[in-house]
């Protein structure tokens, strides 16, 4: 499991890593200029979902059965 | 030359035989019908075929071009793929219902006109819900009525649509609408169908529902027929791509919230059709490319994801996150398969849907609609979060209790199958290019920004996953959507029929009533009822203006009383009826005698 995961952690740095030398050709937006922008993208779009999610939830969540 | 017909026929006219065949046989007969439908279709060239006069209209069931060949396609393929994997449904209503609904999908496809879109379109409506309803439960024939009454709203838009459409432009042919009353009303129908939001609460309120066959068939072809009229109608309209980029982060918001496997899967049917109507939104080649490769695609993994978690449910009885767990030894084909599927829906690298959610994305990018890029990225970290939940809460996650064994092999066998030609399109991007509605096809899926780009995505959102994995745990209970609002709006109504509508019907019954009670309690005696309304005027009148002492008062009281009490003692009814019996006698005897002088002469 601990082999698993140290190959998961490398292969993060590693990919971060080649975002700094692995660029857009064509930049549109002033994000794509970034370096490794999609790996932030990972790690905030997963935590605005979560925090939108629990948010959600608050709201909608409900016991079962609620319509009957 | 063998003269090609409309694809929908061989279903439509296919489904008469299935009740008289048995065995191998129909089994065979099944898996013939779609195929000779596969056929069929490769003879079909580009051009308009099977033009048919009615009234004063011209139907067209057969408008063929790239986009409704494409479409045609992928439509007969993962129905020869769905029925093998309801090979070992022994109730031949749904195998019925299942042609039928593939037919008029077909049949939808191939129209060249508004009329016989409709007529498929609603046709699509009536045999989707038996899906629903063949599984035979209480949720589901409550979906069902939910599910039929929501078409039935959509189905009325589209025609009031059409028909104002036709008696402004005068053209029934199916393209882009101009603008007006008939442009919304066209666009509230076929948005209905794609699940626009708020429009899409019967998805995932039905489609968990199904049969386990059945939801594999729901889960392709309504959304896509959708998706398929909308590029069009309505290609490029920029609204529809801010829907899209709205329904893919509304999708996985509520797919994370759900603990139903099927019902997650439904919403992720709402995130990626989002993928579809904004690619057709954004209008450009690249967009409506992307779009309608997304849709190819996705009937793939999709369909494949259902059939997954169908096994799940046909081998475990159990539908619930929480209840499931452990499958991954026990269900190695479906383990694998769905793992397939997930990493195709996430868009990995190497599966299928790499390939046209990245067109998709790259023509928002290329439209510089900013907004619409992002909203679609982050969707795809929602996607790509979501199956890490379903695969790990159904396949990896402990649970030794758990007691199952893998699925019949033809249903292994269409899973495998569609597994393939996921990781074929993703590994062979070029046998989807080639099929697009827009040729050549000018996009490079594995450039090496690209599949850095999601390697990064992936590996930084599942490094979330595995820190705040407590977070993602499924719970217990349900969550509310946009239905609540309308099951509310539907409760005011049979309030307001009952209450309100009900009550005052009553309520004038019991006065009409009383009326007709008083008139007929009168009539009985009408002598009595003059004598008595005298008296009553008498003593009225002599109290109003205190005409006699208070003992003539009285005694003209009394009097009316005795009057009150004679009611029906003085009235013989035969009395006054012999009379008018002579006279009629009288009469008649008469004209008889009339008629023999009158002969006689």
């Amino acid at each position: 499991m601990n082999t698993l995961k140290m190959i998961y952690g490398l292969g993060v740095v590693f990919s971060i890593l080649s975002g700094f030398f692995i660029r857009l050709e064509h930049v549109v937006f002033p994000w794509h200029k970034i370096p490794s922008w999609e790996a932030i993208l990972g790690v905030l779009g997963s935590l605005l979902l979560l925090v939108l999610v629990k948010v959600v939830g608050i709201i909608v969540n409900r016991e079962e059965p609620f319509y009957d | 030359m063998i003269e090609p017909i409309p694809p929908a026929f061989f279903f439509l006219f296919g489904a008469v035989l299935i009740p008289l065949l048995k065995g191998k046989i129909k089994q065979g007969y099944l898996l013939l019908i779609p195929a000779l439908a596969l056929i069929d279709l490769l003879l079909l060239k580009p051009g308009t075929h099977w033009v048919y006069p009615f009234l004063s209209y011209v139907l067209v069931f057969a408008q063929v071009d790239r986009l409704s060949i494409i479409m045609g396609l992928i439509f007969v393929i993962i129905g020869f793929l769905a029925l093998l994997y309801a090979l070992q449904v022994r109730e031949d209503g749904q195998h019925v219902a299942a042609f039928l609904y593939v037919g008029s999908s077909l049949g939808v496809v191939f129209a060249g006109d508004f009329f016989s879109l409709f007529i498929f379109w609603e046709i699509m409506a009536l045999t989707s819900v038996l899906l629903i309803w063949y599984q035979r439960e209480k949720q589901s024939l409550d979906a069902g009525f939910r599910y039929i009454l929501m078409h039935a709203f959509g189905g009325a838009c589209l025609l009031a649509g059409i028909v104002i459409h036709y008696s402004t432009q005068g053209t029934l042919a199916v393209g882009p609408l101009g603008s007006g009353l008939a442009y919304m009303l066209v666009l509230t129908g076929f948005g209905l169908n794609t699940a626009f939001i708020p429009l899409h609460t019967w998805l995932p309120d039905a489609y968990p529902e199904g049969t386990v066959t059945g939801s594999v068939f729901l889960s392709v072809y309504t959304t896509k027929t959708g998706v398929y009229v909308l590029a069009r109608c309505f290609p490029g309209a920029e609204g529809v791509a801010i829907m899209g980029g709205a329904m893919a982060v509304y999708g996985v918001t509520f797919a994370l919230l759900q603990n139903d496997v099927r019902r997650l899967l439904s919403y992720h049917i709402v995130s990626q059709v989002g993928y579809m109507v904004a690619g057709v939104g954004i209008g450009t080649e690249l967009g409506i490319n992307g779009g309608i490769g997304h849709l190819f695609n996705n009937i793939l993994y999709k369909a494949l994801l259902f059939m997954c978690m169908g096994s799940v449910i046909f081998s475990t009885g159990k539908r619930k996150f929480t209840e499931l767990g452990g499958l991954a030894r026990k269900m190695p084909i479906t383990t694998l398969t769905c793992v397939i599927a997930a990493l195709s829906i996430s868009g990995a690298p190497g599966f299928n849907g790499f390939i046209s959610k990245g067109m998709v994305i790259s023509a928002a990018t290329e439209q510089h609609n900013s907004l619409l890029e992002l909203m679609l990225v982050l969707a795809s970290v929602g996607t790509f979060l979501s199956f890490v939940k379903l695969c790990y809460f159904t396949f990896f996650a402990k649970n030794e209790a758990m007691e199952a064994r893998e699925v019949p092999f033809p249903m292994q066998l269409a899973m495998v199958l569609t597994a393939f030609l996921c990781v074929f399109i993703g590994v062979y991007p070029q046998s989807l290019y080639r099929l697009l509605p827009f040729a050549p096809v000018v996009y490079h899926a594995y450039a090496p920004y690209h599949v850095l780009g999601v390697v990064q995505l992936f590996l930084l959102a599942g490094l979330v996953f595995i820190l705040a994995k407590k977070q993602f745990t499924p719970h217990l209970g349900i969550a509310l959507d946009f239905d609540y609002f309308y099951r509310l709006g539907g409760r005011l109504l049979l309030w307001f029929c009952d209450a309100a509508l009900n009550a005052g019907r009553l309520g004038w019954q019991e006065r009409c009533g009383r009326v007709v009670k008083a008139a007929v309690h009168f009539s009985r005696d009408p002598l009595w009822l003059t004598e008595t309304a005298a008296r009553y005027v008498e003593v009225r009148f002599h109290q109003g203006f205190a005409l006699g002492s208070k003992h003539e008062i009285d005694a003209l009281r009394w009097e009316l009383k005795e009057v009150l009490k004679k009611r029906g003692e003085a009235y013989d009814e035969n009395f006054y009826r012999r009379p008018i019996g002579i006279g009629v006698l009288l009469a008649l005897v008469f004209f008889f005698i009339l008629g023999l002088i009158y002969l006689k002469v």
